[in-house]
């Protein structure tokens, strides 16, 4: 039986804080504004899975131009500059990071998968059996971004089946 | 010193000496390795007087790495630079000899704190 998740809202969005702290916006001044919009369009998305004693995945999804921009800053170089190889790996790494951080929070025995990049929106993703549990959704110097968490109910099979 | 940065992502080796550089460690001889084989090889070869190493990385992990190393007789300084951290992956690490367990995101102060002591 898999265990109630103990990562909440506010921890995700601490998480997404300090990944702008470190990285996206180090001078504070393009943080990322709250629009708590689930359903905000995305044109890129990247995801990390996490099994174990927790399944499920982490999704960080936004806008070309603001992957873009996430890479430019990753990579100390200006957005006109960033190759789709730049945009890729930057966009894995943030799911990778993210998801790290989230997997700390897991009790014991969760295991995190190596990143996934999809140049394609979020929506055209699709996790069977999974509910989205928690969200971090926001504008970035106009762009979204989002950061979602989806559940795995493949625990429930079993009373399914019975 | 030579000093061996082992990651999957070439983003993160990037920002790794990036934050080495801003740190004030940029004199170091910095190489560079895409994963836990093949930054057990150029151990073997070029002899790093440090490794960071991030945990999760196909072909070899970090912890497996670190293991093999020291089952051949490897006594290279070696900490993880990794998004994991757990108590579990912190216990492993410690047991399997390494001397540091730096989270990501992570600063350029945090990079001096831990290094500073090493790298003098």
């Amino acid at each position: 039986m898999s265990v109630e998740v103990e990562v909440n809202e506010n921890d995700l969005a601490e998480m997404v804080e300090q990944v702008w702290e470190s990285y996206l916006d180090p001078e504070g001044i393009n943080p990322l504004i709250p629009t708590y919009d689930e359903n905000q369009p995305s044109e890129v998305h990247s995801s990390v899975s996490i099994s174990g004693s927790w399944t499920g995945h982490i999704v960080y999804a936004c806008s070309i131009e603001a992957a873009r921009r996430a890479a430019a800053a990753f990579l100390a170089m200006e957005p006109d500059e960033v190759s789709q190889e730049d945009l890729s790996d930057v966009l894995g790494e943030l799911a990778n990071i993210v998801g790290g951080n989230v997997k700390a929070m897991l009790p014991p025995g969760a295991f995190l998968s190596l990143p996934q990049v999809v140049l394609a929106p979020e929506s055209t993703a699709r996790f069977p059996n999974t509910e989205r549990i928690s969200g971090v959704y926001g504008i970035w110097d106009g762009e979204p971004v989002s950061i979602s968490m989806w559940h795995s109910r493949a625990d429930n099979n079993q009373e399914d089946g019975a | 010193m030579k000093i061996l940065i082992a990651d999957d992502s070439r983003v993160m080796r990037q920002i790794v000496v990036r934050t080495m550089r801003q740190a004030g460690f940029g004199d170091h001889d910095l190489i560079e390795a895409s994963n836990g084989r093949e930054a057990f090889d150029m151990a073997k070869a070029e002899n790093p007087d440090l490794i960071l190493s991030d945990w999760n990385m196909p072909e070899m992990t970090g912890i497996e790495l670190l293991r093999q190393l020291r089952a051949s007789g490897s006594d290279v300084k070696f900490g993880f630079v990794t998004s994991e951290s757990t108590p579990e992956m912190k216990d492993q690490a410690q047991a399997a000899g390494a001397l540091f367990f730096i989270v990501k995101p992570f600063s350029a102060e945090r990079f001096d704190e831990v290094f500073a002591p090493i790298l003098g």
